[in-house]
Protein backbone atom coordinates (compact mmCIF):
# COMPACT_ATOMS: atom_id res chain seq x y z
CA UNK A 1 0.00 0.00 0.00
CA UNK A 2 1.76 3.23 -1.07
CA UNK A 3 2.49 5.90 1.90
CA UNK A 4 0.13 8.63 1.28
CA UNK A 5 2.48 10.84 3.44
CA UNK A 6 3.82 14.38 1.89
CA UNK A 7 6.89 14.88 1.62
CA UNK A 8 7.33 17.19 4.19
CA UNK A 9 5.48 14.72 6.88
CA UNK A 10 7.77 11.98 5.68
CA UNK A 11 10.87 14.44 6.83
CA UNK A 12 9.54 14.92 9.82
CA UNK A 13 8.83 11.96 10.90
CA UNK A 14 11.99 10.31 9.58
CA UNK A 15 13.51 11.86 13.12
CA UNK A 16 12.20 8.59 14.97
CA UNK A 17 10.79 6.67 12.26
CA UNK A 18 13.78 5.97 9.79
CA UNK A 19 11.69 4.16 7.61
CA UNK A 20 10.19 7.38 6.68
CA UNK A 21 13.39 8.68 5.37
CA UNK A 22 13.84 5.21 2.84
CA UNK A 23 10.00 6.15 1.48
CA UNK A 24 11.61 9.58 0.94
CA UNK A 25 14.37 8.16 -0.80
CA UNK A 26 12.43 5.84 -3.11
CA UNK A 27 10.36 8.75 -4.15
CA UNK A 28 13.48 10.70 -5.37
CA UNK A 29 16.30 8.96 -5.78
CA UNK A 30 16.61 8.97 -9.55
CA UNK A 31 14.79 12.38 -9.96
CA UNK A 32 17.95 13.37 -7.61
CA UNK A 33 20.41 11.51 -9.88
CA UNK A 34 19.24 12.82 -12.70
CA UNK A 35 19.97 16.14 -11.80
CA UNK A 36 23.24 15.46 -10.91
CA UNK A 37 23.93 13.50 -14.55
CA UNK A 38 22.78 16.79 -15.88
CA UNK A 39 25.07 18.75 -14.39
CA UNK A 40 28.32 16.71 -14.06
CA UNK A 41 28.05 14.46 -16.97
CA UNK A 42 29.71 11.56 -15.05
CA UNK A 43 27.83 8.82 -14.42
CA UNK A 44 30.15 8.00 -11.02
CA UNK A 45 29.97 11.84 -9.95
CA UNK A 46 26.63 11.47 -10.20
CA UNK A 47 26.21 7.99 -8.50
CA UNK A 48 28.73 9.45 -5.58
CA UNK A 49 26.68 12.61 -5.20
CA UNK A 50 23.30 11.03 -4.94
CA UNK A 51 24.37 8.81 -2.17
CA UNK A 52 26.22 11.57 -0.16
CA UNK A 53 23.51 14.14 -0.67
CA UNK A 54 21.13 11.16 1.18
CA UNK A 55 23.51 10.14 3.30
CA UNK A 56 23.58 13.94 4.94
CA UNK A 57 20.36 14.43 4.42
CA UNK A 58 19.71 11.73 6.65
CA UNK A 59 22.54 12.31 9.41
CA UNK A 60 20.58 15.71 9.41
CA UNK A 61 17.01 14.90 9.16
CA UNK A 62 16.76 15.64 12.90
CA UNK A 63 17.04 19.53 11.72
CA UNK A 64 14.95 19.71 9.37
CA UNK A 65 12.17 22.32 10.00
CA UNK A 66 9.16 22.66 7.87
CA UNK A 67 9.07 26.23 6.83
CA UNK A 68 6.12 25.65 4.62
CA UNK A 69 7.89 25.38 1.52
CA UNK A 70 7.65 21.50 -0.38
CA UNK A 71 10.47 19.49 2.00
CA UNK A 72 12.53 18.25 -1.34
CA UNK A 73 13.41 21.71 -1.38
CA UNK A 74 15.55 20.95 1.72
CA UNK A 75 16.81 17.88 0.18
CA UNK A 76 17.85 19.86 -3.39
CA UNK A 77 19.31 22.38 -1.04
CA UNK A 78 22.01 19.44 0.21
CA UNK A 79 22.67 18.35 -3.10
CA UNK A 80 23.44 22.08 -4.67
CA UNK A 81 25.95 22.42 -1.56
CA UNK A 82 27.15 19.16 -2.52
CA UNK A 83 27.41 20.13 -6.54
CA UNK A 84 28.93 23.34 -5.67
CA UNK A 85 31.62 21.75 -3.22
CA UNK A 86 32.21 18.91 -6.23
CA UNK A 87 32.71 21.36 -8.71
CA UNK A 88 35.39 23.19 -6.33
CA UNK A 89 37.62 20.03 -5.70
CA UNK A 90 36.49 17.81 -8.70
CA UNK A 91 36.48 15.27 -6.30
CA UNK A 92 33.08 13.88 -4.19
CA UNK A 93 33.64 13.71 -0.87
CA UNK A 94 32.24 10.47 1.51
CA UNK A 95 32.21 12.25 4.67
CA UNK A 96 28.47 11.25 5.52
CA UNK A 97 28.41 8.14 4.35
CA UNK A 98 31.82 7.33 6.03
CA UNK A 99 29.86 8.73 9.28
CA UNK A 100 26.91 6.75 8.59
CA UNK A 101 29.15 3.35 8.24
CA UNK A 102 27.77 3.38 4.73
CA UNK A 103 30.22 1.63 1.93
CA UNK A 104 31.30 3.05 -1.16
CA UNK A 105 30.74 1.28 -4.19
CA UNK A 106 31.42 0.73 -7.67
CA UNK A 107 29.18 2.30 -10.14
CA UNK A 108 27.79 -1.09 -12.12
CA UNK A 109 29.08 -1.59 -15.82
CA UNK A 110 25.28 -1.28 -16.58
CA UNK A 111 24.71 1.43 -14.93
CA UNK A 112 27.19 4.15 -17.20
CA UNK A 113 24.47 3.82 -20.22
CA UNK A 114 21.40 3.74 -17.90
CA UNK A 115 22.78 6.85 -16.34
CA UNK A 116 23.93 8.38 -19.67
CA UNK A 117 20.27 8.18 -20.75
CA UNK A 118 18.94 10.49 -18.08
CA UNK A 119 21.44 13.33 -19.75
CA UNK A 120 19.96 14.80 -22.81
CA UNK A 121 23.05 15.75 -24.69
CA UNK A 122 20.85 17.58 -27.35
CA UNK A 123 21.57 21.36 -25.50
CA UNK A 124 25.25 20.67 -24.99
CA UNK A 125 25.93 19.27 -28.25
CA UNK A 126 27.64 21.88 -29.89
CA UNK A 127 29.59 23.17 -26.75
CA UNK A 128 30.98 19.93 -26.27
CA UNK A 129 32.74 19.46 -30.00
CA UNK A 130 34.73 22.55 -28.81
CA UNK A 131 35.41 21.01 -25.55
CA UNK A 132 36.83 18.18 -26.70
CA UNK A 133 40.07 19.76 -27.92
CA UNK A 134 40.67 19.88 -23.94
CA UNK A 135 40.77 16.25 -23.72
CA UNK A 136 43.64 13.59 -24.34
CA UNK A 137 43.20 11.85 -27.95
CA UNK A 138 42.06 8.54 -25.97
CA UNK A 139 39.38 10.23 -23.99
CA UNK A 140 38.20 12.51 -27.58
CA UNK A 141 38.21 9.79 -29.65
CA UNK A 142 35.52 7.84 -26.87
CA UNK A 143 33.57 10.67 -26.61
CA UNK A 144 33.16 10.95 -30.04
CA UNK A 145 32.00 7.87 -30.37
CA UNK A 146 29.96 7.46 -27.50
CA UNK A 147 28.45 10.57 -27.22
CA UNK A 148 28.43 12.57 -30.81
CA UNK A 149 27.99 9.46 -32.39
CA UNK A 150 25.93 7.46 -30.22
CA UNK A 151 27.29 4.21 -30.18
CA UNK A 152 26.91 1.76 -27.38
CA UNK A 153 29.73 0.95 -25.02
CA UNK A 154 30.85 -2.36 -26.97
CA UNK A 155 30.70 -0.61 -29.85
CA UNK A 156 33.20 1.98 -28.37
CA UNK A 157 35.29 -0.75 -27.17
CA UNK A 158 35.58 -2.26 -30.36
CA UNK A 159 36.69 0.82 -32.25
CA UNK A 160 39.31 2.06 -29.60
CA UNK A 161 40.57 -1.75 -29.60
CA UNK A 162 40.15 -2.18 -25.58
CA UNK A 163 37.89 -3.24 -22.74
CA UNK A 164 34.17 -2.05 -22.51
CA UNK A 165 35.41 -0.93 -19.03
CA UNK A 166 38.38 1.10 -20.69
CA UNK A 167 35.91 2.62 -22.58
CA UNK A 168 33.48 3.33 -19.85
CA UNK A 169 36.14 5.16 -17.91
CA UNK A 170 37.49 6.83 -20.79
CA UNK A 171 34.21 8.32 -21.48
CA UNK A 172 33.40 8.75 -17.73
CA UNK A 173 36.45 10.69 -17.40
CA UNK A 174 36.32 12.79 -20.50
CA UNK A 175 32.55 13.96 -19.49
CA UNK A 176 33.70 14.38 -15.91
CA UNK A 177 36.29 17.17 -17.14
CA UNK A 178 34.19 18.84 -19.96
CA UNK A 179 31.49 19.17 -17.18
CA UNK A 180 34.09 20.90 -14.90
CA UNK A 181 35.39 23.18 -18.09
CA UNK A 182 32.21 24.05 -18.46
CA UNK A 183 30.97 25.10 -15.48
CA UNK A 184 34.17 27.47 -14.97
CA UNK A 185 32.75 28.90 -18.57
CA UNK A 186 29.83 29.62 -17.01
CA UNK A 187 27.62 27.53 -18.92
CA UNK A 188 24.70 25.84 -18.04
CA UNK A 189 24.57 22.66 -18.75
CA UNK A 190 20.77 22.19 -18.49
CA UNK A 191 18.06 24.51 -18.73
CA UNK A 192 15.55 22.92 -16.36
CA UNK A 193 14.42 24.48 -13.52
CA UNK A 194 16.17 23.42 -10.31
CA UNK A 195 13.65 22.27 -7.65
CA UNK B 1 12.27 1.37 -5.90
CA UNK B 2 10.88 1.48 -9.67
CA UNK B 3 14.33 2.24 -11.50
CA UNK B 4 16.62 -0.24 -13.06
CA UNK B 5 19.01 1.69 -12.04
CA UNK B 6 21.33 -1.02 -10.00
CA UNK B 7 23.17 1.51 -7.98
CA UNK B 8 20.25 2.94 -6.74
CA UNK B 9 19.02 -0.23 -6.07
CA UNK B 10 21.92 -0.83 -4.11
CA UNK B 11 22.04 2.60 -1.63
CA UNK B 12 18.30 1.84 -1.24
CA UNK B 13 19.68 -1.27 0.37
CA UNK B 14 22.10 0.10 2.52
CA UNK B 15 19.67 3.22 3.31
CA UNK B 16 17.25 0.55 4.82
CA UNK B 17 20.09 -1.17 6.87
CA UNK B 18 20.66 1.93 8.30
CA UNK B 19 17.05 2.69 9.03
CA UNK B 20 17.09 -0.63 10.78
CA UNK B 21 20.39 0.19 12.90
CA UNK B 22 18.83 3.33 14.15
CA UNK B 23 15.27 1.59 14.80
CA UNK B 24 17.77 -0.44 17.25
CA UNK B 25 19.15 2.21 18.48
CA UNK B 26 15.99 4.65 19.32
CA UNK B 27 14.46 1.61 20.65
CA UNK B 28 17.64 0.99 23.23
CA UNK B 29 17.38 4.62 24.17
CA UNK B 30 13.60 4.32 25.08
CA UNK B 31 14.16 1.71 26.87
CA UNK B 32 16.96 3.11 28.94
CA UNK B 33 14.78 6.28 29.30
CA UNK B 34 11.78 4.15 30.84
CA UNK B 35 13.79 1.97 33.07
CA UNK B 36 15.77 5.69 34.14
CA UNK B 37 18.83 4.41 33.33
CA UNK B 38 19.56 7.11 30.93
CA UNK B 39 18.56 10.79 31.40
CA UNK B 40 17.12 12.20 27.89
CA UNK B 41 14.79 11.35 25.02
CA UNK B 42 15.52 9.28 21.98
CA UNK B 43 19.23 10.83 20.95
CA UNK B 44 18.91 13.59 17.89
CA UNK B 45 20.16 12.48 14.66
CA UNK B 46 23.78 13.95 14.16
CA UNK B 47 23.79 17.66 13.15
CA UNK B 48 25.86 18.00 10.61
CA UNK B 49 27.63 21.72 10.92
CA UNK B 50 26.80 24.54 8.80
CA UNK B 51 23.24 23.17 8.07
CA UNK B 52 20.22 23.47 10.00
CA UNK B 53 21.73 24.97 13.02
CA UNK B 54 19.47 26.93 15.58
CA UNK B 55 20.75 30.44 14.49
CA UNK B 56 19.39 31.92 17.58
CA UNK B 57 20.28 29.80 20.22
CA UNK B 58 23.91 30.14 18.49
CA UNK B 59 23.67 34.12 18.55
CA UNK B 60 22.62 33.62 21.80
CA UNK B 61 25.49 31.56 23.15
CA UNK B 62 28.10 34.00 21.80
CA UNK B 63 25.91 37.21 23.55
CA UNK B 64 26.55 35.16 26.55
CA UNK B 65 30.28 34.45 25.84
CA UNK B 66 31.27 38.09 25.52
CA UNK B 67 28.97 39.48 28.06
CA UNK B 68 30.83 36.77 30.34
CA UNK B 69 34.16 37.72 28.92
CA UNK B 70 33.72 41.68 29.71
CA UNK B 71 32.58 40.58 33.35
CA UNK B 72 35.83 38.58 33.38
CA UNK B 73 37.55 41.48 31.88
CA UNK B 74 36.11 44.09 33.95
CA UNK B 75 36.79 42.07 36.96
CA UNK B 76 40.19 41.06 35.40
CA UNK B 77 40.52 45.22 35.52
CA UNK B 78 40.04 46.20 39.35
CA UNK B 79 36.07 45.94 38.87
CA UNK B 80 35.28 49.15 37.67
CA UNK B 81 37.20 51.58 39.71
CA UNK B 82 39.16 54.68 38.49
CA UNK B 83 42.21 52.65 38.07
CA UNK B 84 40.50 50.71 35.09
CA UNK B 85 42.15 52.30 32.11
CA UNK B 86 41.86 50.07 29.68
CA UNK B 87 41.23 51.62 26.69
CA UNK B 88 42.23 55.08 26.80
CA UNK B 89 46.11 54.10 27.18
CA UNK B 90 45.55 51.50 24.22
CA UNK B 91 46.84 48.77 26.59
CA UNK B 92 44.68 47.11 29.49
CA UNK B 93 45.35 47.51 33.36
CA UNK B 94 49.10 49.12 33.60
CA UNK B 95 50.39 49.64 36.55
CA UNK B 96 50.06 52.12 38.46
CA UNK B 97 52.39 54.86 39.20
CA UNK B 98 53.27 53.33 42.91
CA UNK B 99 53.29 50.17 41.77
CA UNK B 100 55.79 49.83 39.19
CA UNK B 101 58.43 48.61 41.51
CA UNK B 102 56.14 45.82 42.55
CA UNK B 103 55.17 44.94 39.61
CA UNK B 104 57.81 45.15 36.84
CA UNK B 105 59.42 41.87 35.60
CA UNK B 106 63.34 41.04 37.34
CA UNK B 107 65.10 41.54 34.25
CA UNK B 108 62.80 45.32 34.11
CA UNK B 109 64.17 46.19 37.58
CA UNK B 110 67.59 45.27 36.95
CA UNK B 111 67.63 47.74 33.95
CA UNK B 112 65.84 51.14 35.54
CA UNK B 113 67.22 53.08 32.10
CA UNK B 114 66.01 51.17 29.84
CA UNK B 115 62.65 51.74 31.23
CA UNK B 116 62.91 54.97 31.19
CA UNK B 117 63.72 55.34 27.79
CA UNK B 118 60.08 54.60 27.10
CA UNK B 119 57.87 57.54 25.58
CA UNK B 120 54.70 58.36 26.59
CA UNK B 121 52.42 60.24 29.15
CA UNK B 122 51.30 60.48 32.60
CA UNK B 123 48.51 62.46 33.81
CA UNK B 124 47.46 62.59 37.23
CA UNK B 125 43.81 64.20 38.60
CA UNK B 126 42.87 65.13 41.70
CA UNK B 127 39.52 63.62 40.94
CA UNK B 128 40.43 60.30 39.09
CA UNK B 129 43.62 59.66 40.63
CA UNK B 130 46.91 58.52 38.17
CA UNK B 131 45.71 58.12 34.55
CA UNK B 132 48.31 56.59 32.40
CA UNK B 133 47.93 57.21 28.83
CA UNK B 134 50.73 54.91 26.93
CA UNK B 135 53.16 52.30 27.81
CA UNK B 136 56.32 53.25 30.04
CA UNK B 137 57.08 53.95 33.77
CA UNK B 138 55.13 57.03 35.41
CA UNK B 139 57.07 59.34 34.65
CA UNK B 140 56.17 61.21 38.07
CA UNK B 141 57.23 58.59 40.18
CA UNK B 142 60.49 58.86 38.69
CA UNK B 143 60.59 62.61 39.27
CA UNK B 144 59.46 62.06 42.89
CA UNK B 145 61.83 59.63 43.58
CA UNK B 146 59.82 56.67 43.81
CA UNK B 147 61.82 54.61 41.85
CA UNK B 148 64.94 55.53 43.94
CA UNK B 149 64.91 51.74 44.94
CA UNK B 150 65.77 50.41 42.27
CA UNK B 151 69.69 49.74 41.66
CA UNK B 152 71.26 52.03 39.18
CA UNK B 153 73.07 51.02 36.16
CA UNK B 154 77.12 51.17 36.61
CA UNK B 155 78.66 54.82 36.24
CA UNK B 156 75.03 55.76 35.45
CA UNK B 157 72.43 58.22 37.83
CA UNK B 158 68.77 57.72 37.09
CA UNK B 159 68.41 61.49 36.70
CA UNK B 160 71.46 61.99 34.02
CA UNK B 161 68.76 58.94 31.54
CA UNK B 162 65.50 60.47 32.01
CA UNK B 163 64.44 63.48 30.60
CA UNK B 164 60.50 64.27 31.45
CA UNK B 165 58.51 67.45 31.16
CA UNK B 166 55.96 68.23 33.49
CA UNK B 167 53.16 70.25 33.24
CA UNK B 168 50.12 71.21 35.61
CA UNK B 169 47.11 72.93 35.68
CA UNK B 170 45.05 74.21 38.64
CA UNK B 171 41.50 75.98 39.21
CA UNK B 172 41.34 77.76 42.85
CA UNK B 173 38.20 79.00 44.02
CA UNK B 174 39.07 81.96 47.12
CA UNK B 175 36.35 83.91 49.30
CA UNK B 176 35.09 86.98 47.48
CA UNK B 177 37.03 90.06 47.62
CA UNK B 178 40.50 88.08 47.99
CA UNK B 179 41.37 88.06 44.56
CA UNK B 180 44.19 90.63 44.18
CA UNK B 181 45.59 89.18 47.70
CA UNK B 182 45.93 85.65 45.89
CA UNK B 183 47.28 87.32 42.43
CA UNK B 184 50.42 88.70 45.01
CA UNK B 185 50.66 85.38 46.62
CA UNK B 186 50.80 83.49 43.18
CA UNK B 187 53.45 85.91 42.05
CA UNK B 188 55.64 85.29 44.81
CA UNK B 189 55.51 80.85 44.74
CA UNK B 190 56.36 81.64 41.56
CA UNK B 191 59.62 83.91 42.72
CA UNK B 192 60.07 81.74 45.93
CA UNK B 193 60.44 78.68 43.93
CA UNK B 194 62.96 80.33 41.76
CA UNK B 195 60.37 81.10 38.53
CA UNK B 196 58.55 83.39 37.28
CA UNK B 197 55.42 84.58 36.12
CA UNK B 198 55.06 83.84 31.91
CA UNK B 199 51.67 85.23 31.47
CA UNK B 200 48.67 86.91 33.09
CA UNK B 201 45.27 87.82 32.51
CA UNK B 202 42.37 88.83 35.04
CA UNK B 203 38.88 90.03 34.42
CA UNK B 204 37.04 92.52 36.04
CA UNK B 205 39.54 92.05 39.18
CA UNK B 206 37.90 88.96 39.98
CA UNK B 207 39.01 86.21 38.29
CA UNK B 208 42.42 85.44 35.98
CA UNK B 209 44.53 82.87 34.77
CA UNK B 210 48.38 82.63 35.20
CA UNK B 211 51.00 80.99 33.40
CA UNK B 212 54.07 79.92 35.80
CA UNK B 213 57.56 78.59 34.92
CA UNK B 214 58.81 76.58 37.68
CA UNK B 215 62.08 75.11 37.99
CA UNK B 216 61.42 71.42 37.51
CA UNK B 217 62.73 70.58 41.02
CA UNK B 218 60.51 72.79 43.08
CA UNK B 219 57.42 71.35 41.03
CA UNK B 220 55.58 69.78 43.84
CA UNK B 221 56.19 72.29 46.36
CA UNK B 222 54.85 75.02 43.65
CA UNK B 223 51.65 72.94 43.08
CA UNK B 224 51.42 72.27 47.11
CA UNK B 225 51.67 75.97 47.48
CA UNK B 226 48.88 76.72 44.69
CA UNK B 227 46.93 74.45 46.13
CA UNK B 228 46.73 75.87 49.55
CA UNK B 229 45.28 79.32 47.86
CA UNK B 230 41.88 78.35 48.31
CA UNK B 231 39.42 75.55 47.24
CA UNK B 232 40.67 73.33 44.15
CA UNK B 233 38.16 72.83 41.79
CA UNK B 234 40.33 71.08 39.45
CA UNK B 235 44.41 69.99 39.43
CA UNK B 236 45.72 68.40 36.92
CA UNK B 237 49.38 66.65 36.48
CA UNK B 238 51.03 65.76 33.17
CA UNK B 239 54.09 64.34 32.32
CA UNK B 240 55.42 63.47 29.19
CA UNK B 241 58.54 61.42 28.81
CA UNK B 242 60.76 62.64 25.92
CA UNK B 243 63.84 60.47 26.97
CA UNK B 244 63.98 58.32 24.03
CA UNK B 245 63.49 61.81 21.82
CA UNK B 246 66.48 63.37 23.89
CA UNK B 247 69.07 59.73 23.59
CA UNK B 248 67.98 59.75 19.64
CA UNK B 249 69.46 63.57 19.29
CA UNK B 250 72.26 63.00 21.22
CA UNK B 251 73.13 59.78 19.28
CA UNK B 252 72.79 61.82 16.35
CA UNK B 253 74.56 64.68 17.28
CA UNK B 254 77.87 62.58 18.49
CA UNK B 255 77.73 60.80 14.83
CA UNK B 256 77.51 64.22 13.02
CA UNK B 257 80.48 65.64 15.40
CA UNK B 258 82.74 62.71 14.46
CA UNK B 259 81.92 63.53 11.02
CA UNK B 260 82.60 67.13 11.06
CA UNK B 261 86.18 65.96 12.91
CA UNK B 262 86.41 63.40 9.74
CA UNK B 263 86.05 66.63 7.24
CA UNK B 264 87.87 68.66 9.05
CA UNK B 265 91.27 66.22 8.83
CA UNK B 266 90.33 65.41 5.56
CA UNK B 267 90.34 69.08 4.62
CA UNK B 268 93.76 69.61 6.35
CA UNK B 269 95.19 67.13 3.75
CA UNK B 270 93.70 68.22 0.99
CA UNK B 271 96.15 69.60 -1.59
CA UNK B 272 93.93 71.24 -4.59
CA UNK B 273 91.84 74.65 -4.03
CA UNK B 274 88.98 72.61 -4.81
CA UNK B 275 89.25 70.01 -2.24
CA UNK B 276 89.53 72.11 0.19
CA UNK B 277 86.37 74.34 -1.00
CA UNK B 278 84.31 70.84 -1.51
CA UNK B 279 85.31 69.94 2.46
CA UNK B 280 84.26 72.96 3.36
CA UNK B 281 80.86 72.78 1.99
CA UNK B 282 80.44 69.36 3.57
CA UNK B 283 81.50 70.95 6.96
CA UNK B 284 79.28 73.59 6.69
CA UNK B 285 76.26 71.25 6.36
CA UNK B 286 77.16 68.78 8.84
CA UNK B 287 78.23 72.31 11.33
CA UNK B 288 74.44 73.18 10.14
CA UNK B 289 72.79 69.64 11.23
CA UNK B 290 74.99 69.81 14.40
CA UNK B 291 73.09 72.87 15.72
CA UNK B 292 69.74 72.51 14.40
CA UNK B 293 69.61 69.26 16.82
CA UNK B 294 71.86 71.55 19.93
CA UNK B 295 68.50 73.77 19.09
CA UNK B 296 66.55 71.03 19.11
CA UNK B 297 68.05 69.53 22.45
CA UNK B 298 68.34 72.77 24.26
CA UNK B 299 64.55 73.22 23.98
CA UNK B 300 64.10 69.60 25.39
CA UNK B 301 66.56 70.63 28.00
CA UNK B 302 65.11 73.88 29.02
CA UNK B 303 61.41 72.11 29.05
CA UNK B 304 62.99 69.46 31.53
CA UNK B 305 64.40 72.17 33.47
CA UNK B 306 61.66 74.16 34.11
CA UNK B 307 57.43 73.33 34.72
CA UNK B 308 54.91 74.89 33.39
CA UNK B 309 51.99 75.72 35.40
CA UNK B 310 48.19 76.78 34.57
CA UNK B 311 47.11 79.21 37.14
CA UNK B 312 43.24 79.84 37.00
CA UNK B 313 42.35 81.76 39.98
CA UNK B 314 38.58 83.30 40.47
CA UNK B 315 36.35 84.11 43.57
CA UNK B 316 33.27 82.42 44.53
CA UNK B 317 30.84 84.54 42.87
CA UNK B 318 33.43 84.87 39.44
CA UNK B 319 31.82 82.99 36.34
CA UNK B 320 34.13 80.08 36.02
CA UNK B 321 37.15 80.29 33.51
CA UNK B 322 37.73 77.71 30.06
CA UNK B 323 40.15 75.46 31.83
CA UNK B 324 41.30 72.07 30.54
CA UNK B 325 40.76 70.44 34.15
CA UNK B 326 37.92 72.13 34.92
CA UNK B 327 34.54 69.93 34.56
CA UNK B 328 32.55 71.78 36.26
CA UNK B 329 30.40 72.92 33.37
CA UNK B 330 30.10 69.68 31.38
CA UNK B 331 29.19 70.37 27.61
CA UNK B 332 28.16 67.71 24.73
CA UNK B 333 31.82 67.24 23.71
CA UNK B 334 32.68 66.25 27.09
CA UNK B 335 29.62 63.78 27.10
CA UNK B 336 30.79 62.74 24.27
CA UNK B 337 34.44 62.11 25.15
CA UNK B 338 32.99 60.43 28.36
CA UNK B 339 30.83 58.13 26.00
CA UNK B 340 33.78 56.95 24.02
CA UNK B 341 35.40 56.27 26.94
CA UNK B 342 32.99 54.26 28.16
CA UNK B 343 32.63 52.61 24.95
CA UNK B 344 36.39 51.65 24.88
CA UNK B 345 36.54 50.72 28.12
CA UNK B 346 33.83 48.05 27.64
CA UNK B 347 35.45 46.65 24.58
CA UNK B 348 38.70 46.75 26.41
CA UNK B 349 37.25 44.72 29.26
CA UNK B 350 35.54 42.69 26.53
CA UNK B 351 39.17 42.06 24.93
CA UNK B 352 40.90 41.64 28.50
CA UNK B 353 38.43 38.69 29.73
CA UNK B 354 38.48 37.15 26.03
CA UNK B 355 42.40 36.85 26.69
CA UNK B 356 41.06 34.59 29.96
CA UNK B 357 38.17 32.78 28.31
CA UNK B 358 39.50 31.49 24.84
CA UNK B 359 42.61 29.41 26.23
CA UNK B 360 40.03 27.72 29.10
CA UNK B 361 37.13 27.54 26.05
CA UNK B 362 39.56 25.88 24.24
CA UNK B 363 41.03 23.50 26.56
CA UNK B 364 37.29 22.81 27.47
CA UNK B 365 36.71 21.81 23.70
CA UNK B 366 39.50 20.00 23.62
CA UNK B 367 38.13 17.60 26.99
CA UNK B 368 34.66 17.43 25.36
CA UNK B 369 35.82 15.97 21.69
CA UNK B 370 37.98 13.32 24.06
CA UNK B 371 34.90 12.55 25.83
CA UNK B 372 32.78 11.80 22.79
CA UNK B 373 35.36 9.80 21.17
CA UNK B 374 35.99 7.50 24.33
CA UNK B 375 31.91 7.22 24.25
CA UNK B 376 31.48 6.32 21.13
CA UNK B 377 34.62 3.72 21.26
CA UNK B 378 32.82 2.18 24.53
CA UNK B 379 29.73 2.16 22.74
CA UNK B 380 31.22 0.46 19.48
CA UNK B 381 32.88 -2.14 21.71
CA UNK B 382 29.45 -2.67 23.38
Amino acid sequence: MPDERTDNQLLKASADDPDAFTELYRRHAEDLLRYFARRTLDPEAAAELTAETFAEAFASRGTYTDMGANGVAWLYGIAKHRLGRFFRSGRVDATARRRLGMPERELPPEDYERIEDLVDFAPIREALVEALDTLSEDQRQAMRLRVIDGLGYPEVAERLDCSEANARQRVSRGLRKIALLLQERGMQLTSEVEA
Amino acid sequence: MNSDIRSLQLLERDLEGIAAREHERIAVERARRATGGSPGGPRKPRRFPGRGAHWPAVAAMVVAFLVIAGGIGFLAQGGGSNDMRAASGGGAAMPSATSVPDTAPAHEQALPGLLQSGSGRVSDTSGGGAQYEAFGPNPAAVKSGQQTALPDLPGQSQQDLSKIIRDGSITVVVADGEFPQKVTSVTRIANRNGGFVLTSSSKEGSSGTFTLRIPDDHFDRAMDQLRALGEVKADQVTGQDVTAEHMDLKARLDILSDRRELLRSLQAKATTSSEILRFAGLIDQVQFEIEKIQGQLNFIHDQVSEATIKVSLREQDAPAEGNPGDTDKPSLADAWDLALQGFLRVLGAVVVGLGYLIPIAVIGLLGWFVFRLVRRRDRGAS
